[in-house]
């Protein structure tokens, strides 16, 4: 038993010898590292075709059941058995209308790759647009913005005088009705919504008044002048 | 009395008279097995068996996981949001380490000396890959670079940056190459598909969400000018600061150049080819239009 040992150790390093030998020219790097590059090739399990007694179907029997006498299965015979399975290996392949299909099945799901990169060529420059137009109506937003935030900043400030002034005019108008009245009315009495529309009326008249004198003050020369003119 | 000692002792001997060990006389090892515990038994017939008292416990009629009695619960009460969205139809790669790919390399489950692909790997078990689970093949990935030292001429569905960097820098060459459902259960499993008599197929371009990457001498695509890809490697090799090896004056320089016609699946056999495994026998098709429709 050792002495079988032995041998087959001795055996297995004269191989080991042989093919470091052999394998050198190949992987000069492991073999001079002093190491040897085995390969497990791929074992791979017998496959277990039934050669001997195939069962090929009769064709014009009534018990062979339907999927068995299909052009599929006909294909999966002469896989499994070869030539010896009677089926024409002509078959295997596609007949003239089978192929005319796939052909046009292809021209319509798979179209080339030249038509493929143009589709994805023209997607992108697409995208590219919208994203370059999008761009440029931000960069055009931004540039107006600081005179919008300007304008906006103003307007607050305007509203704010304005709200002011009228306050100062409520006020007034409140220690006038004190002054008049005597004592502090209420903004929403009828008495003091009728004060209020007398100022304003006076108001108003007064202003009449100075628009007529200023007309007159402003209508006078131009008067005298043609009159000048004329005479 | 003459008592002669045997080298097996007693149990050799018992061995020997016993009958042979079959399915029928095996039994557990004693002490392995424990008796099933028969609840409710004794003196505690009549009790609850261990289920408390009355309600779904007892009668084992649990509602459903996450419902909370029936107000709202949790995971309808939160919002969700559209991270995971089509996650059930996004495509995969499985990722292949380089250390992975080195280990198989040592152990010799993969050949370095020819061009490795995905039928080597499979058949090498260094990869799973299920077609019908969306897999579209397997990515390579970095980790390992620092240990990986193999030339290799490998041909996988995606590469990193620094995957390709750590082979090429070993005076190896990476393909990145797209293969369709289809040819990628037949890449896979060669055998199965032989068996079934049909003729081989095209392999199909990818689509046009991928074909961008397929056609980037930087991703190493197998669609991509092969001018461009030695410039993307010089580029590389820059980048990583290495001295990219001159692999025309390599002895492998025969197996390193070798590539698969984008509309191959297998190296060596060409579209439209009929393989035979009872007879070992190639079938190729000679009618013009079977030509014509194979070769374009």
């Amino acid at each position: 038993m050792a002495a079988y040992m032995l041998c087959r150790r001795t055996a297995m390093f004269c191989w080991a010898i042989r093919g470091l030998s052999s394998i050198k020219s190949y992987i000069p790097v492991s073999a001079q590292c002093g190491l040897l590059q085995q390969i497990a090739h791929y074992n791979p399990k017998p496959l277990k075709l039934n050669l001997k007694n195939p069962y090929i179907p009769d064709k014009d029997s009534e018990n062979t059941p339907e999927w068995q006498k299909t052009a599929k299965y006909d294909r999966k015979l002469f896989g499994r058995y070869g030539f010896s399975s009677g089926v024409n290996p002509a078959e295997l392949w596609p007949s003239h209308a089978q192929l005319e299909e796939m052909i046009a099945e292809e021209r319509e799901w798979n179209p080339p790759l030249e038509v493929l990169l143009k589709n994805v060529e023209a997607k992108e420059m697409e995208a590219n647009a919208k994203r370059l137009g999008r761009e440029k109506l931000i960069a055009g937003n931004m540039a107006k913005m600081p005179k919008m935030v300007a304008d906006w900043r103003r307007e607050k400030r305007e509203a704010k005088l304005k709200l002011k002034e009228e306050k100062a005019r409520r006020d007034r108008l409140l220690a006038e009705a004190r002054e008049r009245f005597g004592y502090a009315l209420d903004p929403r009495s009828p008495k003091f919504l009728e004060m209020v529309s007398d100022i304003e009326k006076e108001e108003k008249k007064k202003k009449k008044l100075l628009k007529r004198r200023l007309k007159e003050e402003s209508f006078s020369p131009p008067a005298a002048s043609p009159a000048s003119s004329s005479s | 009395m003459s008592f002669t000692k045997k080298p097996g002792g007693k149990a050799l001997d018992l061995l020997q008279h016993l009958p042979r060990i079959t399915l029928g006389n095996l039994r557990p090892e004693p002490g392995t097995r424990k008796p099933e515990k028969r609840r409710g038994r004794g003196q505690h017939g009549g009790n609850r068996s261990g289920r408390g008292h009355k309600g779904e416990r007892q009668r084992g009629n649990r509602p459903r996981l996450g419902f909370e009695g029936g107000q709202t619960p949790f995971y309808l009460a939160i919002p969700k949001y559209g991270y995971n969205e089509g996650h059930s139809r996004r495509p995969q790669y499985q990722p292949l380490t380089l250390r992975r790919l080195q280990y198989l390399i040592d152990l010799g489950r993969l050949d370095p000396t020819q061009p490795i692909d995905l039928t080597q790997m499979v058949n090498g078990r260094g990869v799973t890959i299920q077609p019908l689970k969306r897999d579209y093949g397997v990515q390579l990935v970095e980790e390992g670079a620092g240990v990986f030292a193999a030339k290799v001429n490998i041909e996988v569905q995606m590469a990193s940056e620094a995957a390709i960097a750590a082979i090429e820098r070993n005076g190896g060459i990476v393909t990145t190459g797209f293969y369709d459902p289809r040819s990628l259960a037949i890449l896979c499993k060669p055998v199965p598909f032989f068996i079934s008599g049909q003729p081989i197929p095209k392999r199909m371009f990818p689509g046009e969400d991928m074909v961008r990457y397929y056609t980037d001498a930087a991703n190493r695509g197998y669609l991509a000018d092969p001018g461009k890809i030695q410039k993307a490697r010089v580029a590389l090799a820059q980048k990583y600061g290495y001295v990219l090896p001159d692999i025309s004056k390599d002895e492998l320089f025969h197996m390193l150049s070798m590539r698969k016609d984008p509309r191959q699946i297998f190296f060596g056999l060409l579209p439209g080819w009929v393989v035979n495994m009872p007879e070992k026998k190639i079938l190729k098709p000679t009618d013009e239009k079977l030509l014509q429709y194979y070769s374009t």
